[in-house]
């Protein structure tokens, strides 16, 4: 079973490497994105455009005992991406891991870590019979898939300098990366490698540079840096021809003041370029300089082998939480488009593939009215690349908040007494780009009053059978002709709004598309 | 327009008075324990700090100031604390966490210290120009259109915290925290369904999608409509619609004018 496993693995890795352009998530799910481009593009096409009106409920499964709670959701929700190995779905909620079996969403163990509840969890790594989960109180634990039984779990930082670790832990060869650090807190945060047997660390990269280091000069001390957050807390995307990670980093703290950190402060708001195997960074890009409104860049660094004026081209893109659709060089990190796809209202223009802040547009204590509000124009949920239509898919909105920042706080940390009054969510639709140039080929407006916010944001996936599933602020769960954004097909999955990203796979020759929605997990098929 | 505003005023002022046995004879308070303090404070930072920040002042994702919470200020023992948080308010997304006393006891030790610390600074400065938000009232903002200083806003100023005045003069729905998703927020946008053959229902928009349409008719009924490619066809108008306009491009000059002129209406 171990030998079986890794085979899997290592077939996935050589897909992986034969090129991104012609492969997709095959028949398995084995990592948080499917594969590691973060495309959530399958090569599936047994449910197509033609035949998805047949598509029916084959299994729901319920999850129990989440304690999940806070700002996102009081009702328990799935936000992970569960993997699907060898016939079973592994799937985690704040300081839970379930086993299900894929074809009837019948459940083989569950496993509960005794800990609180907090935000979210992403999901879980796996390296052959191996399962390693993030807890909310910064451990990652080790489960044997077979039993659910507990292997080991290693503390990577204590809960007082570091709150709500929800990342899913990526294997990459024989690296469990996992990024450690929540939101807001005051502190620093950091990705680290660790040995799959033992746990043992391989390397740790801090989000923030230290004295003396390249990037210090864009904040005022290195004890500033220190304790300014920026938590890696999306799992990353690899190039394995290339052989880097693609991390994106969170905001800089204190969240909404900025006038104690003054500077770009690096690498917050970023994508950064490591080395897999020594945790070296290549290249930086930074989306948000010197972010003030919680814009965090923890969307998915989708990757495409794509083509730019008739040249074939690694690129690397992102629809960022600030409303700028971003494209890269992700061999070097060179900025080849900056181009705004929402509202937004708080930055003078871009100088040279930089967004330029407008300070005018910071919180005040008199408030300050900006374009979109702290929950963005997208957020965490994948969006898609179809290598079909050469499109770029995401869900996005229009929504604005008044900003408020105490008046002379004397020490600001975290999100200390500054504020929001959020307006409204407006405008919510699903987009198809362009991925070249980030022109608007189509999109589907959501009438609903009320559109997606952080938690409400469905993600998207794409196929081969030329659909695109994903979800509108009602709660339906929709496929679309992913060429023209034709709604096919749609179910309302009970008063909740699909909550993860959908994925497919297929077992005994069937396709399955599988999503969930608050505390469930939904599988589809074929009549 | 006058009347829905109106509406969306008072579920406003209603959703701010402090809970039923809030008020009323302050306890004893028992004396600050540094221990119990720190034990509750690393219990709310792990549970509690995401919505209501790292020093109970409010977070980022519309948790309360629980420095300036009725519940709190007026119950240093953790009493009403502890009955509160058996059912929690789950309408406005905060869910019940019913605690053993232990625990309580600590969170409500934490909390105490907490309001002592705080500085009372107010949430919103008034920053702007009355004049020149009168000027903007009577003149290119058109706000007289629908509104009057002796009618629908005579007093405004009295009834609400300059930070709410603020963000309900520049959308009059919700009350700054998240909105509610799918179902409508007051005051209520109007549908006009048309069928195929021409037949035609109006009234109170209660949810749409691309795929239905619900409304309430005169008589009270409840009306459910399936789409299919824009079939039958959607009318939806909002009472609101001069006010989205104008935030789309209102400048915060603008806004903090009108609060500076709005504060004086008493």
């Amino acid at each position: 079973m171990i030998r079986r496993s890794l085979a899997i693995v290592t077939i996935v890795a050589i897909l992986t490497a034969a090129g991104l352009a012609q492969s997709g998530t095959g028949d398995s799910w084995p990592t948080y994105h499917g594969d590691h481009s973060g495309r959530h593009y399958s090569s599936l096409k047994q449910v197509t455009v033609a035949n998805v009106k047949n598509l029916s409920l084959a299994w729901v499964f319920r999850t129990t005992g989440s304690s999940q709670g806070g700002r996102a959701a009081p009702a328990p929700a799935i936000k992970a991406m569960p993997l699907m190995v060898n016939g079973v779905l592994y799937l985690s909620t704040p300081n839970q891991v379930f086993a299900v079996d894929a074809r009837t969403g019948e459940q083989i163990w569950h496993y509960a870590w005794p800990g609180h509840g907090a935000i979210g969890n992403r999901g879980v790594g796996m390296f052959g019979n191996w399962l390693y989960v993030a807890t909310p109180d910064n451990n990652i634990v080790s489960l044997d898939a077979r039993t659910g039984k507990e292997r080991w779990s290693k503390k990577m930082v204590s809960v007082e300098a570091v709150n709500f670790s929800s990342s899913a832990p990526v294997v990459i060869g024989n690296h469990v990366i996992v990024g450690i650090g929540g939101d807001g807190g005051g502190s620093q945060s950091f990705l680290e490698s660790l040995d799959p047997e033992t746990g043992a660390s391989q390397w740790k990269w801090l989000t923030t540079p230290g004295k003396g280091e390249p990037g210090i000069e864009t904040w005022p001390s290195a004890e500033v840096a220190a304790r300014s957050a920026g938590a890696p807390w999306l799992p990353p995307t690899y190039d394995p021809a290339l052989n880097l990670i693609y991390v994106t980093t969170g905001q800089p703290t204190p969240t909404y003041n900025g006038k104690g950190r003054e500077g770009d402060n690096l690498y917050t708001c970023s994508v950064v370029a490591l080395n897999p195997d020594t945790g070296k960074m290549a290249w930086y890009y930074q989306f948000s300089p010197h972010d003030t409104h919680d814009w965090d860049a923890t969307q998915v660094p989708v990757l495409i082998d794509g083509t730019i004026d008739g040249q074939p081209r690694k690129l690397l893109a992102q629809a960022n939480r600030n409303g700028y659709y971003f494209l890269l060089d992700r061999t070097n990190g060179k900025n080849l488009l900056v181009k705004q796809f929402a509202a937004s209202n708080s930055y003078l223009g871009i100088d040279n593939g930089r967004l330029i802040p407008n300070p005018a547009k910071e919180g005040s204590p008199g408030g300050t009215l900006v374009f979109p509000d702290s929950d963005g124009a997208a957020n965490y949920p994948s969006p898609s690349f179809s290598p079909d239509t050469g499109l770029f898919y995401v869900n996005a909105t229009d929504a604005a908040s008044i900003f408020y920042l105490a008046k002379d706080p004397t020490h600001p940390t975290g999100f200390g007494r500054d504020s929001e009054w959020h307006l409204g969510l407006f405008n919510s639709r699903l987009m198809a780009l362009d991925y070249r140039t980030g022109q608007v080929r189509w999109q589907q407006k959501y009438p609903e009053t009320a559109g997606f916010w952080s938690s409400t944001h469905p993600g998207v996936l794409t196929t081969a059978g030329g659909l695109l599933f994903s979800g509108d602020p009602s709660g339906n769960f929709i496929a679309f002709d992913a060429a023209t954004g034709k709604p096919l097909w749609h179910a309302r999955l009970g008063g909740t709004t699909i909550s993860n990203s959908p994925q497919t796979f297929v077992l005994d020759g069937r396709q399955y598309v599988v999503v969930a929605a608050g505390d469930s997990l939904f599988g589809f098929a074929l009549q | 327009m006058i009347a829905t505003l109106v509406l969306g005023f008072a579920l406003s002022i209603r959703a701010q008075q402090p809970p039923a046995g809030a008020r009323g004879a302050t306890p004893a308070a028992p004396p600050l324990d540094t221990a119990a303090v720190e034990r509750g404070r690393l219990f709310f930072a792990q549970v509690c700090s995401f919505c209501h920040g790292i020093d109970a002042r409010g977070g980022a994702e519309g948790g309360s100031d629980l420095t300036l919470s009725p519940i709190v200020v007026t119950d240093p023992g953790g009493r009403q604390l502890g009955e509160f948080l058996q059912v929690g308010r789950p309408e406005k997304k905060m869910p019940a966490f019913p605690l053993p006393p232990a625990q309580l006891s600590d969170v409500a030790m934490f909390l105490r210290a907490a309001v002592a610390a705080g500085d009372r600074g107010p949430a919103a400065v008034v920053v702007g120009d009355a004049r020149a938000g009168e000027a903007f009232f009577t003149g290119a903002g058109r706000c007289a259109t629908c509104h009057s200083i002796t009618g629908d806003l005579k007093g405004i100023g009295l009834k609400y915290s300059t930070a709410t005045l603020q963000g309900r003069l520049v959308l009059p729905r919700g009350t700054g925290g998240y909105p509610g998703r799918g179902s409508e927020i007051p005051p209520f946008r109007s549908v006009t369904v048309t069928l195929p053959s021409g037949e035609r229902h109006t009234g109170t928009l209660l949810s749409v999608s691309i795929f239905s349409v619900t409304l309430q008719d005169a008589a009270g009924a409840r009306r459910t409509f399936t789409r299919d490619e824009n079939v039958p066809t959607v009318e939806i108008t909002d009472p609101l619609q001069a006010h989205l306009d104008l935030m789309t491009t209102m400048a915060d000059k603008v806004m903090h004018d009108l609060t500076a002129y709005l504060v004086t209406l008493r």
